[in-house]
């Protein structure tokens, strides 16, 4: 029997990193007896390590609860998370749309944040009902007014019923719940209609295969059923229909209204794209659910073993990787320095760093990565169409005609204090002023056009020093626009490193070819000859350093018989010196090329 | 040969660069020298019936202890240990810390050869490395030394100090060599982390030599000190013929030694050849003794192929290198046979050669003596 529709309530919390999204939905699985204290692993949600430590949501995850209301009517309550980075907007958007209502919350202590204010526009144009929320009103500097007030400058919604809540203490998480039920409306949907089941998230089971969490919104889907994935045309046979309780419990069907989980012995979550709609394959909808977009990479960038000898590790950690995370994009390359590797595309910087976070830590290997490349648009001079999302692939510039570079949208919000020196970091990185607007007296949206290759580097580490750590921000694609590009390459001892190779504004090139080989002249060891570094734009040198030939290489000290001390030193020597990489002739540290990334 | 070391790890104030074990504070030497004579006695009864041609007691500073106390501990060793006649006996001693009595008891104790820290004749230069002595100093001990009848001394150079010239040091070496000291040790100046040097360092408040300039006075003071007699016949040491340190040469040859007192390593053919360490916290270190046990705490059996990289890092340090003779007759097998990818490398770099003798490494070698080494480990 489905339950009844009116009784049911989908939502999900939309929050600032930090803001206390985890801590609520743990309360509210508490309260409504969902997982017991006992049992609950703080912020259950979050399955991931990676997740918990940074204290993000990578993956949407959901959880089924039931609440008896003050009318002594026991609803349903399904809370679909939603990860919290601008990264995977796309994923949120289909979160989003899979629900009638979202809990906004915001720190009394902080405010509202860039990416909250990119959600709850989302959300708006999803057409949820927001129930605010304001949380931390334990901490001494909670000031709860200010921020109901934002709250209503900013996002022009009613706030002044806002449960003021304690997420930590649990204080208030009731009225939460409460306003849940009242405010958020109960789904929509004709349980008799061919099926309509929107997927938000999947991921993969080792048992079950791709799971596809999903919200039916017509019909009725059930195990033994023949379904269809519109967008990709895939069918399969349903094994299992469920929900989350939050572990995975199987129930007979899913009708209109309801969140659960379907599995088909899907092989990979590439199959079972987030924001493509299932229907019946017998009696299939005639149209599509709306909002289905193929998440395409933004960010690439070449990953290879530190040790060459781990190529085959890191391939099948890839393939595992990609099973449960279909915007991760990986093929084989070669590089004349790092050897063999894959070219892997992002969704963007954070997204980048995860992955490669998960490669080193769940997979124990080391990585060398190259500098991050955006897609390039090159229009050649006999006038073919090029995409290029690896600087080596570049035609030379006597055969380039135009080229194109990703332009982003920017918001950032910071206190007005440091609005001076954030627009002096937006000019740096070509971009281009498009307004400011005052949230409240002391703090301010920036809205600016960037180059996205002008923000992979180190833009939101350099946007957080020098705000210490107060400005947030966010980001969406805009469009293409012709920019004046060339590729910097960098030359060791007279051969080439293509690791090294990167495109940049053509301003920006000397400045840029300078610093890296400073850098360089820095990391490079020693060796028995001369090293020329030469940073070049073609065949035009633009900057030189030079790494002295080492002289002497002798441990001088003899410590006494403590012969141990001298052997762990060689055998430490010996360990970098198989970390070493070879261009041409010299010998460069695994390092080298990841602290390049890093300069200012 | 087989050598005995003793630790005195006591300080009258710790040098800006040293990070060896030692104290700057006297108050728990009498309760060592007690802990150290009680180690003497359970390890000579632990390891009876082998004669020492060699004892070298280092530190630290172990001309800190008083004669009295010095006599005591020779004693003890002597009646303990079995010392071969013409044993190379040694003592380290600090310019200021030495006087006639103390000299008089390490003659009588039987100590031939006195290792006398100066490290530079620049007063200035010993003031910014945090050493407690000037020249003058030095050069008394030094003469005191002569009095008492030692004919066997060492002195101890240091280069790369920080402000240092390349003519500060070549004036050392003559001004040194002047007095005719048996054997000079130059080292160069290692930076060790944690040291107070390396703070200062690390800080901007001092500079050291740039790596050229450290270089240019190794080569330089290599080439003087061969005009003025001294030998090298390691990467560091120099001596008048016939005076080589014995006692360092066995540690370089790989040969069996007993380490007592404080972080004291010892190496032994026991069931295998093997290497220990005494504790490096005095606490421990006096716990176990009071307790009547061997100070150890931790020992490890080095497995063959190890030991025989060992004997190459520690033979190529000397400028005769491995024996290759010695070599076969641990190991079974010819030197070069045994890493024969290593020595045809380093034979195309000239760094190395072998003679019918030995395997060692050339002047061009022993500068890159390091690099040289890794080509021994396996991948």
């Amino acid at each position: 029997m489905a339950y009844q529709r009116e009784l049911i309530r989908n939502f999900c919390i939309i929050a600032h990193i930090d803001h206390g999204k985890s801590t609520l939905a743990d309360r509210m699985m508490e309260l409504t007896e969902t997982v017991s204290a006992r049992d609950m692993e703080n912020q259950l949600l979050d399955t991931m390590e990676i997740e918990r430590e940074r204290g993000i949501t990578i993956k949407a995850s959901a959880v089924r609860m039931f609440y008896t209301h003050t009318d002594g009517k026991r609803y349903m309550l399904n809370l679909i998370d939603t990860p919290g980075h601008v990264d995977f907007t796309y994923e949120v958007s289909r979160a989003l749309a899979a629900c009638e209502g979202a809990i906004l919350v915001v720190d009394a202590t902080q405010g509202i944040e860039a990416q909250t204010l990119a959600n709850v526009y989302l959300a708006l144009d999803n057409n949820l009902e927001i129930v605010p929320v304001v949380n931390k009103i334990d901490l001494p500097s909670a000031q709860p007014e200010f921020v109901i007030k934002e709250i209503e400058d900013v996002i022009g919604l009613p706030a002044e019923d806002a449960p003021l809540i304690s997420a930590k203490n649990g204080t208030n998480v009731a009225a939460v719940l409460g306003q849940v039920v009242e405010m958020v409306p109960a789904p929509q949907g004709d349980e008799s209609a061919p099926l309509q089941a929107l997927i938000f998230d999947s991921i993969y089971d080792n048992y079950k295969g791709a799971l596809s969490y999903v919200r039916v919104k017509n019909g009725v889907v059930r195990a033994g059923m023949r379904i269809r994935s519109m967008a990709t045309k895939n069918e399969f046979d349903v094994t299992e229909v469920g929900v989350f309780t939050p572990n995975l419990k199987p129930t007979d069907s899913l009708s209109a209204g309801e969140v659960g989980y379907i599995a088909a012995s899907i092989k990979s979550v590439a199959e079972t794209k987030v924001g493509d709609t299932i229907t019946d394959a017998e009696k299939p909808a005639k149209e599509a659910l709306p909002g289905y977009k193929h998440a395409n990479p933004m960010v690439f960038c070449g990953i290879y073993p530190a040790d060459g000898a781990d190529y085959e590790s890191l391939r099948d950690a890839l393939a595992k990787l990609v099973l449960n995370d279909a915007s991760l994009t990986y093929e084989a390359e070669t590089s004349l320095a790092l050897g063999f590797g894959f070219r892997c595309g992002f969704l963007g910087l954070l997204h980048m760093e995860i992955i490669q976070e998960r490669l080193e830590r769940e997979f124990d290997l080391d990585l060398v990565t190259t500098a991050p490349s955006v897609i390039y648009r090159v229009v050649k001079t006999d006038g073919t169409e090029l995409v290029i999302d690896n600087p080596s692939n570049l035609p030379p510039a006597t055969e380039i005609q135009t080229m194109e570079e990703p332009m982003v949208e920017a918001h950032i919000i910071a206190p007005s204090e440091y609005v001076g020196t954030i627009m002096e970091l937006c000019q740096e990185r070509r971009g281009i002023f498009i307004d400011m607007t005052y949230l409240e007296e002391t703090r301010v949206n920036l809205k600016y056009n960037l180059p996205l290759n002008e923000i992979i580097y180190d833009f939101f580490d350099q946007l957080k020093s020098r705000s210490r750590g107060y400005a947030s921000f966010d980001y969406e694609l805009k469009e293409y626009r012709k920019s004046d590009l060339v590729r910097l390459d960098f030359l060791l001892n007279g051969d080439m490193c293509d690791a090294l190779s990167t495109i940049v504004h053509k301003d920006r090139a000397y400045a840029k070819g300078r610093a890296v080989a400073e850098k360089l002249q820095e990391v490079i060891p020693r060796q028995q000859f001369e090293v020329p570094i030469q940073a070049a734009i073609g065949t035009k040198v633009i900057a030189r350093e030079t790494v002295r030939a080492l002289r002497k290489d002798v441990l001088a000290k003899c410590y006494g018989g403590d012969i141990s001390r001298k052997k762990k030193l060689l055998e430490k020597q010996k360990e970098g010196k198989k970390r070493m990489r070879q261009v041409g002739t010299v010998s460069v540290p695994s390092d080298a090329f990841m602290s390049v990334l890093r300069i200012n | 040969m087989a050598g005995l070391y003793l630790h005195i790890p006591f300080c009258v104030q710790k040098c800006a660069y040293c990070d060896f074990v030692s104290f700057a504070d006297p108050e728990p030497l009498q309760a060592y020298l007690s802990a150290l004579i009680k180690e003497i006695g359970l390890t000579a009864r632990r390891f009876p019936a082998v004669a020492y041609d060699t004892v070298f007691i280092g530190g630290g500073t172990p001309s800190i202890v008083s004669a009295q106390d010095m006599a005591g501990l020779l004693a003890a060793l002597r009646s303990a240990f079995a010392i071969a006649p013409g044993a190379e006996c040694t003592i380290e001693c600090n310019p200021g810390t030495v006087d006639a009595q103390k000299l008089q008891a390490y003659l009588k104790g039987g100590v031939n050869r006195l290792s006398l820290g100066l490290q530079s004749a620049e007063d200035g230069l010993l003031r910014a490395i945090g050493r407690i002595h000037d020249f003058a100093q030095f050069e008394e001990s030094y003469r005191l030394a002569r009095e008492a009848g030692l004919q066997n001394i060492n002195v101890d150079l240091m280069y790369g100090l920080p402000g240092q010239s390349l003519g500060q040091y070549l004036s050392t070496i003559r001004t040194v060599a002047a007095l005719g000291p048996e054997h000079i040790s130059a080292y160069s100046l290692i930076l060790e982390e944690g040291t107070p040097l390396y703070m200062r360092v690390k800080a901007g408040e001092t500079t050291l030599p740039d790596e050229d300039e450290v270089c240019d006075m190794q080569d330089a003071g290599r080439a003087l000190l061969a005009e003025l007699g001294y030998e090298r016949y390691e990467i560091s040491n120099y001596a008048k013929p016939g005076f080589a340190c014995r006692h360092n040469i066995n540690y370089w040859q790989n040969g069996p030694y007993l380490g007592l007192g404080l972080a004291a390593h010892s190496a032994k053919e026991i069931d295998g050849w093997r290497r220990w360490s005494n504790h490096a916290e005095m606490s421990a270190y006096l716990a176990a003794l009071e307790r009547d046990e061997l100070p150890i705490c931790e020992q490890r059996r080095i497995p063959h192929t190890e030991e025989m990289f060992e004997c190459v890092m520690l033979g190529l340090r000397m400028l005769k290198g491995v024996e290759r003779s010695a070599f076969s007759a641990r190991f079974g097998l010819d030197v070069c046979t045994a890493y024969p990818e290593a020595v045809e490398a380093l034979f195309a770099l000239g760094w190395a050669e072998a003679t019918p003798d030995a395997l060692r490494l050339t002047e061009a070698g022993l500068d890159m003596e390091n690099s040289a080494l890794l080509y021994f480990l396996k991948d």
